[in-house]
């Protein structure tokens, strides 16, 4: 039986008053408006986190400070922690993949929109959940209060009888709820990515960010579920009487830690992909090369994929494994560094010999080849077992991460909203307010960070409330605080950049970078239906064919 | 969606018209109903309740969306024309072979052997420095060699003077070791790199490098091992490098160079048969 498919006329948006077009953005199926809704919400949690960042450093100052309560402190530091990763990094950057993969592809949307609208909303109301434990964590009749137990929420702490009241269950909930949402955007990824290519697009001639998409994607759906089963098991032992993370009555102490970071740690590589994925699109533009090594770098995005489902318990060298299980996680966490330093290597291969246009996303890509190294480095030394026994659980841990997830991936973010802001909004950002923004981030970013390595090798544990004067770590407090407060207003400045280039910015065009991929074949910002005829392509660099049709890529892949 | 839909949606489109899936609230009021659902948990049952009918209501109108047929939207194709242009029009080509291509590749290189004997000679030209500094600051020959013992020798970097200008045969043998290993190692590093900078050899391997590598050590060793680094005497440790780097690099800066096959085309390097390269059929 044929398939019938009812059609209605839509409306002119733009003669809607205000209530009807914020309606038009709450009904949306449209991947590009639920990819700016992912990326505004992200960016709203990451002012709110950065804050509770800034609350913390302002604390750490000085020692013996008291400017919260270490009851407060314990919430900001689980809040920040949980915020920046489930509500902050996943959101915009699997925002920008629903935004720009359709359009990569040749594709009109993703192939289940309204999935992917549920997905949002599932997101966005467990963020809300989460922070609304601010009210209700003690129950809605009590004070309330926020989780305190860390990000990794390690069992058998957040048991009942260590953990009263609500707010862990807060936590479990909204993070529940988010993980959900994720794994509808990485169905829907997947099946875009296999099933509406526009046509010549092999996959051999996707773009790399479509390849990493995919690679993430993928990691989505394995990583995520057992997240959702631990938090479904704590749940079960918090209300219902079981007993998995019980010691007392035969529960494990170390099955949640497995659990937590079976998914933890590709969780990383879900983070930090896309970044890659940013880097690989912008480093190739503004060198004005192609980019080095195409299918190595293809195949090392998935070999990273792959590997990085089986390093989680370098996370646990400190409870004391056998050294058969030390030897395999150290191996293969040296393994994971092979493919991202032939990645790297390509990017630098890029880069030689280019004609490189020092442009702000292009700066923010160079800040981003250099820190991530540095973590990559730095991840490699606590990949060493015995090394790691010396300084797990100190401040150089929260150095190394916070490299790979300021240094690496904050830097990309802003490097691509840069790069893509254009497309969206037909309007470029300002290069001066940019250039402030990001020579004011990196120095930032280097005054917290790089004295926080020392901190932590004179022995400051993380997490800790408050320390006393005369052991070496004033200094370099006063220095990491001060780096705090000037991110802050590099943030201040880019919000400000934002907001003036919205209204004022100068016009973008369809293509301001001079770009190759498809979705700078298409106006800015493009129209709801992407092409209006679907593309054809030859290579990975289609608009290079169209502006070089004397020396075509077609003719050497 | 199979072929016939695809054609019947074809035939539905009006010309200048796309069909594209109509916004929908149902998504947004299931997820509100699951959030609600859960949300019950930890604060009141009616809460669930809610979130129940929500969940359900949600269901309903989702599938009416798409059952028994997709409610899409007509979307009018806007004119615009979007043309392809380059900023910079022409691109170069770089030809493999090509003069100035590659050209970060040394042509010449030292062998193997070049940096064994550099390892070798400024190895033995540090331990003449270091016995040096023992006599001269310590009395004694074996103050220094001991030193370089405690770095594997946990006990030796805590013990007396007296006991560090005594002879030690462990010791001896530990100290021995290290140094012959890490001269050859350091040795055949020379050896590697000198070639990158052809021009200032001795500059490079006499006083940046040993410079570089002090300075890290300096910075690392209060923090790796400060009972130790409270031993070293810094600036005879500089002299002693600097003795080795000297020594090491003019050994090898010295040595005969081997010509690479470099500044060969590739398809030569790779004995490929090529125009240009193979001569011609009737010259052979």
């Amino acid at each position: 039986m044929e398939q019938e498919i009812a059609l209605t006329a839509v409306d002119d948006q733009a003669a809607l008053p205000l209530v009807g077009r914020l309606h038009q953005w709450v009904v949306t199926v449209d991947h590009k408006r639920l990819g700016l809704m992912y990326i505004g919400g992200g960016l709203f949690f990451f002012v709110i986190a950065g804050l509770q960042a800034v609350t913390m450093r302002l604390q750490l100052a000085f020692p013996d400070n008291h400017l919260v309560a270490p009851q407060v402190f314990n919430r900001l530091m689980t809040m920040h922690g949980t915020a920046m990763v489930f509500l902050v990094g996943m959101p915009i950057l699997t925002g920008f993949f629903n935004y720009l993969v359709p359009l990569m592809i040749g594709a009109r949307d993703l192939a289940f929109p309204r999935l992917n609208s549920f997905g949002f909303w599932l997101w966005l109301f467990g963020a809300l959940l989460l922070y609304f434990s601010y009210i209700g964590g003690d129950g809605l009749y009590g004070a309330g209060s926020a989780p305190d137990v860390g990000w990794f929420a390690y069992a058998p702490l957040t048991e009942r009888a260590f953990s009263r009241g609500n707010s862990t269950d807060y936590w479990i909930l909204s993070i529940l709820l988010t993980s959900v949402g994720s794994t509808a955007t990485a169905i829907n990824i997947v099946a875009t990515t296999f099933s509406m290519r526009c046509k010549g697009m092999a996959l051999g001639k996707m773009p790399v960010l479509v390849w990493l998409a995919l690679v993430v994607a993928f990691l989505m759906l394995v990583a995520l579920p057992p997240l959702s089963a631990a938090q479904a098991m704590l749940l079960l032992d918090r209300y219902l009487g079981a007993h998995f993370f019980d010691t007392q009555a035969g529960g494990s102490a170390i099955l949640w830690q497995h659990f937590f970071w079976i998914f933890g740690h590709p969780e990383v590589y879900i983070l930090v992909l896309p970044a890659f994925a940013f880097a690989s699109e912008i480093i190739p533009v503004f060198s004005r090369k192609v980019i080095f090594g195409y299918h190595v770098m293809v195949a090392a995005s998935c070999a990273i994929g792959f590997i990085s489902l089986g390093v989680w318990a370098h996370h646990m060298f400190a409870v004391g494994m056998t050294p058969a299980g030390n030897a395999f996680f150290a191996a293969s966490t040296m393994l994971v560094g092979v493919p991202t330093g032939i990645k790297i290597f390509n990017w630098l291969g890029t880069i030689w010999g280019g004609k490189l246009r020092f442009r702000v996303p292009m700066l923010f890509s160079l800040g981003f080849l250099f820190q991530f190294m540095v973590a990559g480095l730095s991840g490699i030394m606590l990949g060493v077992a015995p090394f790691d026994w010396q300084l797990t659980d100190t401040y150089f841990v929260v150095a190394h991460f916070h490299y790979v997830l300021i240094g690496g991936i904050v830097f990309m973010i802003f490097a691509a909203i840069y790069y893509w802001f254009p497309k969206a909004t037909g309007r470029m950002l300002n290069e001066r307010l940019g250039k402030w923004h990001f020579w004011l981030f990196l120095i930032g970013f280097h005054l917290t960070f790089d004295p926080l390595h020392f901190a932590g090798l004179h022995g400051m544990p993380r997490r800790i409330y408050t320390y006393q004067p005369g052991r070496g770590l004033e200094g370099l407090n006063l220095l990491a605080s001060i780096g705090a407060v000037v991110q802050a207003l590099a943030v201040l400045i880019f919000a400000v950049n934002v907001l003036y280039s919205l209204a004022n910015g100068e016009e973008a065009g369809p293509d301001p970078w001079d770009a190759w991929t498809l979705e700078w074949s298409t106006t800015s910002p493009p129209p709801e239906y992407n092409f209006a005829i679907e593309p054809e392509v030859r290579s990975r660099r289609p608009l290079w064919d169209l502006k070089h049709p004397e020396d075509p890529d077609w003719q050497y892949e | 969606m199979s072929e016939g839909a695809i054609q019947s949606q074809a035939r539905r489109e009006p010309p200048g018209l796309i069909a594209a899936p109509a916004p929908t609230a149902w998504p947004m009021i299931t997820a509100l109903g699951v959030t609600m659902a859960f949300a019950g948990l930890v604060t009141s049952a009616v809460v669930s309740a809610v979130g129940a009918v929500l969940i359900i209501a949600g269901a309903v109108g989702w599938f009416g969306e798409v059952f028994p047929q997709e409610h899409r939207e007509l979307l009018e194709v806007e004119p615009a024309v979007v043309s392809a242009g380059a900023v910079r029009p022409a691109a170069a080509q770089v030809a493999v072979g090509e003069e100035g291509h590659r050209a970060i590749l040394p042509l010449e290189i030292y062998p193997y052997s070049a940096g064994i004997k550099g390892g070798v000679a400024g190895g033995f030209a540090m331990a003449a420095l270091a016995v040096i500094h023992g006599l001269l600051l310590h009395n004694s020959p074996w103050y220094t060699i001991n030193i370089l013992a405690a770095t594997a020798m946990a006990n030796l970097a805590n013990a007396n003077v007296a006991t560090l200008s005594a002879f030690n045969a462990h010791a001896f043998v530990m100290a021995l070791i290290i140094h012959a290993v890490v001269s050859l190692l350091v040795g055949l590093l020379y050896g590697v790199l000198l070639p990158i900078v052809p021009r200032n050899p001795i500059f490079f391997g006499g006083l940046v490098a040993p410079l570089l590598w002090s300075g890290l050590l300096f910075a690392a060793l209060r923090v790796i091992n400060p009972v130790l680094n409270a031993r070293i005497e810094w600036g005879w440790f500089v002299l002693c490098q600097i003795g080795f780097g000297v020594v090491a690099g003019v050994v090898v800066a010295r040595s005969e160079r081997i010509r690479t096959f470099q500044h060969l085309p590739f398809a030569m390097r790779m004995g490929i048969e090529a125009p240009g390269i193979m001569p011609r059929k009737e010259s052979r």
